[in-house]
């Protein structure tokens, strides 16, 4: 079995009937990375919120397991500690809270899992190393850990410190939800390059974007395009190029017809 | 009692006897119900045999001079014999009015005077309290501790102080209301920033749950004096805390910072004055509360810029976090502003914690409650950060913790 499995996944909008989700079937992985690809509004976000845990939805059918697990029976840090992660497309300033003081506390939730909750908080030297050899894996300046996190930080900064999260929180399995919006051609090839030397056989990612840009960077090894709510094509790479010269507009073609 | 003494008295007297207690009605009781309070089931009690207060968040530590007042009068007044030597003044104002009334007859009642009814109760009634005098351009490093208690059921605590930090003096001083036993404190603070002076004042409010507090501050900053204001309120069922500064000097700076955790059926009432009197002055005022059960809090602050006070750069926020649906807080702000090219600020917030953040936090790992406290902490932190002294910092942020529930 594969470590996540999502079959027919319905969704709504919590509260109403607005079906954002109709039905997505998908298998992947650590060690693969697969791209979901779609047009603005076909679900894509809606399918990375409701794997974390958003509060803003709620799945009217289907089932998803991970590591063996009912997701869906789990709380949004649950899933996280479980081995779960999302790379925001707009990450939340948390002000008054240090870069450092935010993923230490992070990294020290992960670390209280075990059955019995205990505590066994990172020495603080072992997490400093830690943490300085992942922001100089993503180029980010030291003096940045004793900032507010994201609080007054660029679009692209933002990015930079999730993929950052990333690389302290370890997961099985990181949803990248247009992860490369809002980076500058230099930014977008060094985050790349931590997400390539992250994945691996203890991880894999699940990338979520509108263009094939970053794909450039990251070789897929499936892609899956999204539209209305359905996962309408699945492929290899060449998919991505298929794409980029004929738009969604030619796969839309394929499915009606 | 000095015959000066004893005919300010009796002027805070006459005003008393004329000013009836406010009601709803009172623009600025508007919020603050004192119905059903008996004021006369309080009753002064002298001071009682002294011992070691409790509950104190800043008492350890070297200080430069420390006063206990224990209901009404002081039980500990001491000063270190350094400070002593550079010519400083500090002790019960009780004693030092009649040592050193050159200190005190100057300004006793001229910066907050008798025309408000707990006032002018205050200008007749006091007991003690504390004066501190620091003469000009002498600068003492460590803080001045004053602690206020009532340890008497149902006693009275008539408290007053008068702060000067002279032209070029350096001090800081930190005021606690300690918990203690329910009772009746009404005080005044008047505090006298002088010409490029710069005084930090630290007020801590933790008084009982079933204790009544009433208390005006007010400071006057001249010409580039600088006055680094921190009140901190967690304690009380009920009253108002008015908290006033003047710049009266071209330049004079007023950083006004506040933290207030509410829980229970307290109300906290809070109403702050930022007065420009002179060009180019700056002041800055964040209030930052959280509230919980069914607290409430009301904060009234006005912006009062006075003709000819070009270059103003006024800021005043107040921001609430709700913990509960049944807390409520009440922000006024208020601008008065009598010139132009002045830039003057506001903003007031009252809201839950933002479900979107704590779901940010708890997609890293961390579980609920563990993510509300570090967005009640982060939100607090914005206030607390303002705080030039570390120690105090940490000490307030830990007190203000407490109160949060894990």
């Amino acid at each position: 079995m594969a470590d996540l499995v999502i079959r027919n996944l319905h969704a709504t909008i919590a509260g109403t009937d607005t079906e954002i989700l109709k039905g997505i079937d998908l298998e992947m992985s650590r060690g693969e990375i697969h791209a979901i690809m779609g047009p603005n509004g076909s679900g894509k976000s809606t399918l990375s919120h409701v794997l974390m845990g958003h509060p803003g939805y709620e799945v009217t059918a289907g089932e998803v397991t991970f590591m063996g697990e009912d997701l869906l029976e789990l709380e949004a840090d649950e899933r996280s500690r479980a081995g779960l992660f999302l790379s925001f497309q707009y990450p939340f300033a948390v002000p008054g809270v240090t870069v450092a003081n935010f993923i230490r506390m992070a990294v020290n939730a992960h670390r209280k899992g075990g059955p019995d909750g205990e505590d066994d908080p990172i020495r603080i030297p072992e997490f400093r190393k830690q943490l300085q050899e992942a922001m100089e894996l993503l180029a980010i300046d030291k003096s940045m850990s004793s900032r507010s996190l994201n609080d007054g930080f660029s679009g692209g900064e933002k990015k930079r410190f999730e993929i950052l999260q990333m690389a302290m929180l370890k997961p099985k399995i990181a949803i990248l939800d247009e992860t490369d919006s809002g980076l500058d051609i230099d930014a977008l090839r060094i985050v790349s390059g931590g997400i390539n030397q992250l994945v691996g056989p203890d991880m894999g990612a699940l990338i979520i974007t509108h263009y094939q840009r970053i794909l450039d960077h990251v070789k897929p090894d499936r892609i899956h395009v999204l539209m209305d709510g359905r996962i309408v094509r699945s492929g290899g790479p060449e998919l991505a190029y298929e794409l980029e010269t004929s738009g969604y507009a030619g796969i839309t073609e394929e499915v009606s017809a | 009692m000095s015959p000066w003494l004893a005919e300010r008295r009796d002027l805070a007297a006459q005003s008393n006897a004329l000013l009836p207690v406010p009601t709803l009605t009172d623009e600025h009781w508007r919020f603050t119900s004192l119905r059903g309070i008996d004021f006369d089931a309080f009753q002064p009690v002298a001071a009682p045999a002294p011992g070691e207060i409790a509950g104190a968040i800043l008492a350890d530590g070297d200080h430069a001079g420390r006063v206990v007042v224990r209901d009404g009068g002081a039980v500990v007044d001491e000063l270190s014999e350094a400070v002593t030597a550079q010519g400083v003044a500090f002790g019960s104002i009780r004693r030092l009015a009649e040592e050193r009334p050159e200190l005190v007859e100057p300004l006793l009642g001229t910066i907050v005077g008798y025309d408000e009814k707990f006032a002018a109760e205050n200008g007749a009634l006091w007991t003690d309290g504390v004066l501190l005098h620091v003469p000009a351009g002498v600068r003492v490093a460590e803080p001045f501790h004053v602690a206020y208690e009532i340890a008497t059921e149902g006693a009275a605590q008539q408290w007053r102080a008068l702060i000067v930090v002279e032209e070029g003096a350096e001090a800081t001083i930190v005021e606690e209301h300690l918990t203690g036993l329910p009772g009746y404190a009404n005080g005044v603070a008047e505090v006298v920033v002088g010409a490029a002076g710069h005084l930090t004042y630290v007020v801590v409010q933790d008084r009982g749950d079933a204790a009544l507090h009433f208390a005006a501050h007010r400071a006057e900053i001249a010409k580039d004096g600088l006055l680094d204001w921190v009140a901190c309120s967690t304690g009380a069922r009920t009253g108002k805390t008015r908290m006033e500064t003047r710049l009266t000097g071209e330049g004079a700076t007023g950083r006004l910072s506040g933290v207030y955790v509410v829980d229970d059926k307290r109300h906290l009432d809070l109403d702050t004055t930022q007065e420009h009197d002179a060009p180019n002055a700056v002041s800055d005022l964040a209030f930052k509360g959280v509230l919980l059960d069914e607290a409430r809090s009301v904060w009234r602050g006005v912006i009062r810029v006075a003709a000819g006070a070009q270059g103003t750069d006024s800021y005043q926020e107040n921001r609430n976090l709700l913990l509960s649906p049944k807390a409520r807080a009440d922000s006024i702000p208020g601008l008065e502003i009598d010139t132009n090219d002045v830039r003057c600020t506001h903003g007031a917030t009252a809201g839950p914690v933002d479900p979107m953040l704590r779901f940010y936090l708890m997609s890293r790992g961390v579980p609920e409650a563990e993510a509300n406290r570090v967005i009640v902490e982060g939100f607090l932190e914005e206030a607390l950060e303002r705080i030039p002294d570390e120690r105090i910092r940490t000490a307030l942020t830990e007190h203000v913790m407490r109160r949060i529930p894990s």
